[in-house]
């Protein structure tokens, strides 16, 4: 899997959290820092992540998930990672 | 303890009501004697397991509301979309459907009252607003998806606890006005909705607060339903508009419906001097436990000493009884003989809303709060609806030797309990809630 498809795989879920700006998600990058640049509320971080799980098929561990840092990058690479791990 | 001279307002009004678009709509149904009941879809869409099927239910598009259903969990509303814009997306996150209608009822409270900013946001401003059930809708979701499909905590999301803790309505009402007083919840089961209002008064009239934003909710639940369904205490065989017939002889249980009720509570003298409309002015509360260790029996004792609580050191009398009147054999009865055992016969109405709306539960004591201030605006009395035929002969615990009470029949009463709505000189009003626990709440308002 791509990273760029993942990346707009994200935008789609970020897309249903109505607490973020979505004009914001126009230009999301790796860089992109959820709580930074688009004020990701942190309650909302876990439910992002949850419909992560569920749209790219993984699951992740609760240590990954506990040490997650706040870039798109970061669950890019921990999507990848797990799939990895099968 | 009570500071001399330290009086308490009605300054605002505010709520979610079945079928009705708007407090005016509430109001323009109720004096027209019409019912808010209805046969429940979400109820009939179960069977024969379920027993009653009538409710005063409202719908998310009756309140120009749209949930956001989780792809995480089936049938799950994770969030909710204001239609109308009228609260910020990051407040709706937090916030079960009662809730969300407990900020819309503060806002409309709050613009009536007419309130500035600073007050509203300050220090001596308080939140008292509770529900009678949890959020019942949102954990089940939770649990289902834990215990029963065996999936990750987080699968139920992250708003679990907000949305369902037992004192959601008031964090929600308060995250969203931004007060800096207190914040809480009273509970007292179907007293919950006057609970509130009269802690709240208690706030103001001992110097604690200056305003408060108050009252009770009860957020649309077939959760909640169901637990009342199986204890097999709601009504049931009549059409939806004949379903809740207070005092009525075939009387057989309370409509289970839903809403919220929320006022505004300012000192006197400061909305006095703001040039505030007044709506009304409360002029004593008193609550008290019947303490005869039964969980559902009304108490006759009980019920007369809330009166004499309520009525302690103040010489006017009510023109109207607002009764708790919920549809169920006994509790009709009891509160009947129990208002002419202190009132006596004569120079007094008895009102039930329960009558028009159903049993609100946690709302019930708010919403009835504000059908007795409208009554005390319109000067009008609203009706015992469907009260058609009263028992001509005595009850059964009016026939055992230990009862003090009147040994007349309810039907000898037949004068004070009107049919219809009609209109008559009304300065002053009482209205009265019980719930299971044997908790009585009372409270005395007036004309200014």
């Amino acid at each position: 899997m791509e990273r760029q498809e993942i990346i707009d795989g994200l935008v789609e879920i970020l897309r249903t959290v109505r607490t973020i700006d979505q004009e914001k998600l126009n230009h999301v990058t790796e860089e992109t820092d959820f709580i930074a640049d688009l004020n990701t509320p942190s309650t909302e971080l876990i439910n992002i992540a949850a419909k992560a799980e569920q749209k790219f098929d993984v699951e992740f561990e609760d240590d990954d998930i506990d040490d997650l840092g706040s870039k798109v990058k970061d669950i890019v690479d921990l999507i990848l990672r797990t799939k990895e791990r099968g | 303890m009570e500071q001399k001279g330290r009086k308490v307002a009605v300054v605002g009004m505010g709520g979610a009501f079945p079928t009705c678009n708007s407090l005016d709509d509430f109001a323009d149904k109720l004096f027209g004697n019409q019912s808010l009941i209805r046969t429940w879809d979400k109820a009939t869409a179960h069977g024969k397991n379920i027993r009653s099927t009538v409710s005063g239910y409202i719908s998310e598009a009756e309140m120009h509301l749209e949930p956001v259903y989780s792809p995480l969990a089936v049938d799950y509303p994770e969030v909710y979309v204001d239609l109308l814009n009228r609260i910020p997306d990051i407040n709706l996150s937090t916030a079960d459907i009662g809730s969300i209608w407990a900020m819309l009822g503060a806002l409309d409270a709050i613009k009536m009252a007419g309130w500035t900013t600073e007050e509203t946001q300050s220090e001596a401003t308080g939140v008292v607003v509770g529900s009678g059930g949890g959020g019942h809708e949102i954990q089940r979701n939770a649990w289902h998806n834990f215990f029963v499909l065996g999936k990750k905590t987080r699968i139920a999301g992250s708003h679990t606890v907000d949305r369902s803790m037992v004192y959601r309505d008031a964090a929600n009402v308060s995250c969203l006005i931004k007060n800096k007083g207190v914040c809480e919840s009273i509970g007292s089961a179907c007293a919950t909705g006057l609970g509130n209002i009269g802690y709240a008064y208690r706030l103001i009239k001992y110097g604690l607060q200056d305003r408060a934003v108050a009252g009770g909710v009860e957020g649309t639940s077939l959760e909640t339903f169901i637990g009342f369904d199986a204890m097999q205490i709601l009504s049931r065989g009549f059409e939806p508009a004949k379903s809740s017939r207070p005092f009525d002889k075939d009387r057989n249980g309370f409509v289970c419906s839903f809403g919220a009720g929320i006022v505004c509570l300012e000192e006197y003298e400061l909305a006095k001097a703001r040039g505030a409309n007044i709506l009304a002015v409360v002029d004593s509360y008193f609550n008290n436990s019947d303490g005869d260790g039964d969980m559902f029996y009304p108490s006759f004792a009980g019920q007369k000493r809330l009166w004499k609580g309520l009525l302690s050191g103040i010489e006017k009398r009510p023109d109207v009884v607002k009764v708790h009147g919920t549809s169920t054999p006994i509790g009709d009865a009891i509160e009947l003989l129990s208002v002419v055992d202190v009132l006596g016969e004569k120079d007094f109405h008895i009102s039930a809303p329960k009558s028009q709306f159903g049993h609100m539960l946690g709302a019930a004591g708010a919403v009835e709060f504000i059908a007795a201030v409208l009554m005390l605006q319109k000067q009008q009395v609203l009706p015992c609806l469907n009260s058609d035929n009263l028992n001509e002969e005595l009850e059964n615990f009016q026939q055992k030797e230990q009862w003090e009470g009147s040994k007349l029949p309810l039907a000898a009463y037949r004068h004070l309990l009107p049919q219809q709505s009609f209109a008559k000189e009304i300065n002053s009003i009482t209205c009265l809630n019980y719930g299971f626990g044997g908790t009585n709440s009372a409270i005395l308002i007036s004309k200014e």
